[in-house]
């Protein structure tokens, strides 16, 4: 999965920063499962394709509707020149449905020692 | 996203649309000719659209002197005019009050003044979505010069008393700035009979004008310095700001197609009649209010809202994510968030915010119908999570 190209943005209420993304294809429910494995996942399966939202704490979230080619990121700004290569990192590795976990898991690590280290100092 | 479903707007607190054909029409013709008047040309140009402009204003807000409207950018511009030309006037610190009430267009300059210490401020809190006006007069006291609230608020949709506390503050000096931008072409208004320093308006809202254009009613404008300067087209010959009315705050070339937008805005207005736009807004009210209200995961900030604007939240969900499925589902435009208002939100969600549904003249039934339904779907949904 890629992103093609961002469409909106916005500072938004709580000091995040939206960007709207347009991917090369439509959200999936196997990328959601894929999705579960770096964060929290919710969905309300009744409304339209079914909304999901999933959160990466401390780093972004994202929502959007299922078989939708694009999704909305809300990112930590404080953080943000880490957790949006993290992002294209996650559709890179997904790889169409064979993930590459292994890549995205030490990137993942990686990512996390430095949002703590930004936000916690330690 | 249903691209397909028309799209169904319900932000009119933030800019209203629709504007009526009859506005577009007058921009378009606005710009046929040169404009002119002002000192500003000579020869054949368009039609003097700022003095019809005030004309227009003056008449529709009661206001006996059509040399008393200022035009401005809109309303924020024109509330930093007043307060930051106020505060330029005095020449000792001074008390402030304000509500809880308005909007960032208030709380921001006056925030300023205060942390400059320009100024002691206090904010008047509000209780079921109005201020009491005798909390205002508990707290005046001889330093107090400047009182600062709105008539409308953005998010409750409640109209204050402003009679009441104008009669106060008259009696004892105190300048009193009311910001008009949610009641102007809402409600009938009759400035002359109220005891008003300043009234504040924005074109693009209920005025159905372009954005770019608001102003503001000043009866006497010795107590507000003019902060900006600049060209005016009269009196060249001078180097210090005119201190008339208008040239004392209006700087620079003027909007004109924005006034002429206001003009033809204001006549839409009169020709629907305000009776019969207030009666279509209290049906809409009250047709969003009963759908609503009945539905346990929704709640209402203010049951009884003076104008179309209804605040709720889902249980269970973001505000936010609760605009992204209207808009991405059934193609409704809502606003969410904080709305500008800070410390109202502080007051009714904890500062989380909420969503807001304002529509106009041209929402029909069916929409306030596919849009309650949809809002009720969502509650419906909210806590069915995996």
């Amino acid at each position: 999965m890629r992103i093609l190209r961002s469409n909106r943005h916005k500072y938004c209420a709580d000091g995040s920063f939206m960007k709207e993304f347009i991917l090369d294809t439509e959200v999936t429910p196997e990328f959601l499962d894929f999705l579960k494995h770096y964060g929290s996942l919710e969905m309300l399966p009744g409304l339209g394709e079914g909304f999901y939202k999933f959160e990466k704490s401390d780093c972004f979230s994202i929502k959007g509707f299922l078989n939708e080619s694009s999704f909305e990121v809300r990112f930590k700004k404080e953080v943000m020149e880490f957790t949006s290569d993290f992002l294209y990192s996650m559709l890179y590795c997904y790889q169409n449905g064979k993930p590459d976990y292994t890549t995205l898991n030490r990137r993942d690590v990686a990512l996390m020692e430095r949002v703590r280290t930004r936000l916690h100092g330690n | 996203m249903k691209q397909e479903n028309p799209l169904i707007y319900l932000n009119n607190a933030a800019t209203s649309w629709p504007k009526p054909p009859e506005v577009i029409q007058a921009v378009q013709e606005s710009l046929e000719l040169p404009f002119g008047g002002g000192g500003r040309g000579t020869g054949k140009v368009s039609r003097d659209y700022l003095t019809e402009g005030r004309e227009t204003v003056a008449q529709f807000f009661g206001e006996n002197s059509p040399d008393t409207i200022v035009f401005s950018l809109n309303a924020t511009d024109a509330l930093n005019t007043l307060i930051h030309g106020f505060a330029a006037s005095q020449t000792e610190k001074f008390h402030v009050i304000t509500t809880t009430l308005e909007h960032n267009s208030v709380l921001r300059p006056l925030h300023y003044l205060e942390k400059t210490g320009m100024i002691y401020l206090d904010y008047i809190p509000f209780s079921n979505a109005r201020v009491d006006p005798e909390s205002i007069t508990e707290v005046v006291t001889d330093k107090t010069r400047l009182v600062v609230m709105n008539h409308g608020s953005n998010v409750l949709g409640s109209v204050q008393d402003i009679r009441v506390v104008g009669e106060y503050l008259h009696d004892r000096g105190i300048f009193f700035i009311v910001d008009g931008s949610q009641t102007a072409g809402h409600i009938p208004l009759n400035l002359s009979s109220l005891e008003l320093d300043a009234f504040v308006f924005t074109g693009h809202k209920g005025l159905l004008g372009l954005p770019g254009i608001g102003g503001f009613c000043i009866r006497n404008p010795d107590p507000v310095l003019p902060i900006r300067m600049g060209g005016t087209g009269t009196n060249s010959k001078s180097l210090d700001q005119p201190g008339d009315l208008p040239e004392r705050y209006e700087i620079g070339t003027h909007n004109y197609p924005g006034v002429a937008s206001l003009i033809a805005g204001i006549s839409f207005l009169k020709t629907i009649g305000m009776d019969t736009l207030q009666k279509k807004a209290d049906r809409q009210i009250e047709y969003f209010m009963k759908e609503l209200s009945s539905e346990p995961g929704i709640t209402i900030y203010n049951p009884e809202p003076d104008l179309p604007i209804i605040a709720c939240n889902i249980t269970g969900l973001d505000n936010d994510d609760v605009g992204y499925i209207l808009a991405r589902k059934d193609n409704i435009v809502v606003r969410t968030g904080l709305h500008c208002a800070p410390l109202l939100h502080n007051a009714i969600d904890d500062g989380a915010g909420c969503v807001r549904i304002s529509p106009s003249w041209f929402t029909t039934d069916e929409e306030c119908q596919i849009a309650a339904e949809a809002i009720k779907e969502i509650a419906h949904h909210a806590d069915s999570q995996i």
